[in-house]
């Protein structure tokens, strides 16, 4: 009996992989435009015309990227069950240091919320992102508007994104294995998806 | 410095387009073909070649034609649209006379003061550079009057300290448009009819949603952005991780 579950496959990782690259460079490619201090982010792409064309181009690859990964986690990720409300109601016990851990399928019920909201996010920047890929292309309250809500969703983007990055890595440690190698600890699948191990071991 | 203004009559407008003409001859700016349109307008718009125009409003009064003019440009606002949309500084700023200027080196060609102008002034050209009037800032600096005040034969577009022409004119009774719209635009009309009437917005102002976008939505995602690195920051130190039990991953011997 080995120590290590699979949970992620080739496919699924190199598809996380080529989205979070692209949101890597789309931020910084995009910062230059949101506020003259980031103007400099630029310089990494040799300069603004270059940067804007990066941001383009990264913006597309994000947004199908982000549509692929959410149709092929769909059927975890949109389901909710008793237990998941009880995560959402206690915050999935990261309010305190001895929470008992409620059983979760594959996804905890945090990873699906981020997982609609994230999908929702990309097609949101995407949508605005087309309209103001030419600003003159469109009329001027619907240019201004998709400026308006392309930058609420970048923000709250960010935000999210931080809030994954944490909770991914150092937040709960082992989590990132299943990411990078595609298989985590029995240990790990115990704590943290303990519904999804029971169901794994039975098969 | 004080600030500098234009104070166009249109009262005193004849329509003569030698200030578009003295635009186009001192910014080099070549000329355009157009197509008639049943009007002496000509150019109908302002184009990337354009930075002034004369505009024709001819209204049908019954067998008579009333014919208003209006000289159309940049309004340089004190509050400025596409200086504050605009994401490369320096690009379009204001001069010390409180003129709005561009240097066409640092424009990045991403066309958003289109956006962000309430009056729909800024052009690009044919290199994708922005174009617009800049009150030939080059002759302003030098004590010069720009082009097109210097042309104008009939009084109609004065330059020079804002504060002053507006004093003359309200001492001789005029009603003057964009006294104190958006800061005070830096160029002030005097006008024979509604601001509609003149194809201008009564109470010109920055869009709510460019607004929001630039000083509420901004600066939040700024807190945002530390506000969430701190609160991670903060959990790890204080709750902690969610640390494995390691004794799930001891090798399990057969049968036990």
């Amino acid at each position: 009996m080995t120590n290590t579950i699979d949970r992620f496959g080739t496919a699924s990782r190199v598809l996380h992989w080529l989205v979070a690259i692209s949101f890597l460079l789309l931020v910084l490619s995009g910062l230059g435009l949101y506020a003259h201090t980031f103007f400099g982010y630029f310089d990494l792409f040799g300069g603004p015309q270059q940067g804007i064309m990066v941001h383009k181009w990264a913006g597309i690859v994000f947004l199908i990227g982000s549509v692929l990964l959410f149709l092929s986690h769909a059927g975890e990720v949109c389901r909710f069950d008793a237990d998941d409300r009880r995560w959402i109601a206690r915050l999935g016990g990261y309010l305190s240091r001895n929470a008992e851990e409620i059983p979760q399928g594959k996804f905890n019920a945090g990873q699906k919320l981020f997982g609609i909201f994230a999908v929702i996010a990309a097609l949101v920047m995407g949508a605005t992102g087309l309209v103001i890929w030419d600003p003159t292309a469109y009329s001027r309250e619907l240019t201004q508007a998709s400026f308006l809500l392309h930058s609420i969703f970048f923000n709250l983007f960010m935000v999210g994104m931080i809030v994954h990055v944490y909770l991914a890595t150092i937040g709960n440690p082992g989590t990132l294995e299943g990411m990078l190698y595609g298989q985590v600890r029995r240990s790990w699948a115990k704590k943290h998806a303990g519904k999804w191990l029971e169901k794994v071991v039975k098969d | 410095m004080k600030r500098k203004a234009f104070l166009i009559d249109t009262t005193r407008c004849t329509a003569c387009r030698s200030c578009q003409v003295a635009c186009k001859q001192w910014n080099k700016l070549a000329a355009e073909a157009t197509v008639n349109h049943g009007s002496y307008e000509n150019p109908p718009d302002l184009t990337p070649l354009l930075y002034n125009q004369i505009h024709f409003i001819e209204q049908e009064q019954g067998d008579d034609l009333r014919w208003l003019f209006i000289n159309r440009r940049c309004m340089h606002c004190a509050d400025a649209g596409c200086v504050k949309v605009c994401p490369s500084a320096g690009a379009l700023y204001h001069t010390k006379e409180g003129l709005v200027a561009y240097n066409r080196e640092k424009c990045i060609e991403c066309h958003y003061c289109v956006s962000g102008c309430p009056f729909d002034v800024p052009r690009y050209d044919t290199k994708q550079k922005v174009t617009k009037c800049h009150a030939c800032s080059n002759r302003v600096q030098n004590g010069l009057l720009p082009a097109c005040a210097k042309a104008c034969p009939t009084q109609s577009l004065k330059f020079g300290d804002r504060d002053q022409l507006i004093a003359e004119a309200k001492a001789a009774g005029k009603k003057l448009y964009g006294e104190n719209d958006l800061g005070g635009l830096g160029v002030l009309y005097v006008l024979d009819d509604e601001p509609g009437t003149y194809r201008l917005p009564k109470n010109p102002a920055i869009p709510a949603s460019i607004f929001f976008w630039k000083d509420v939505v901004k600066p939040l995602g700024i807190l945002g952005f530390w506000g969430a690195v701190g609160v991670a920051a903060l959990h790890y130190v204080t709750i902690g991780p969610k640390k494995l039990d390691d004794a799930d991953d001891q090798p399990r011997k057969g049968g036990e």
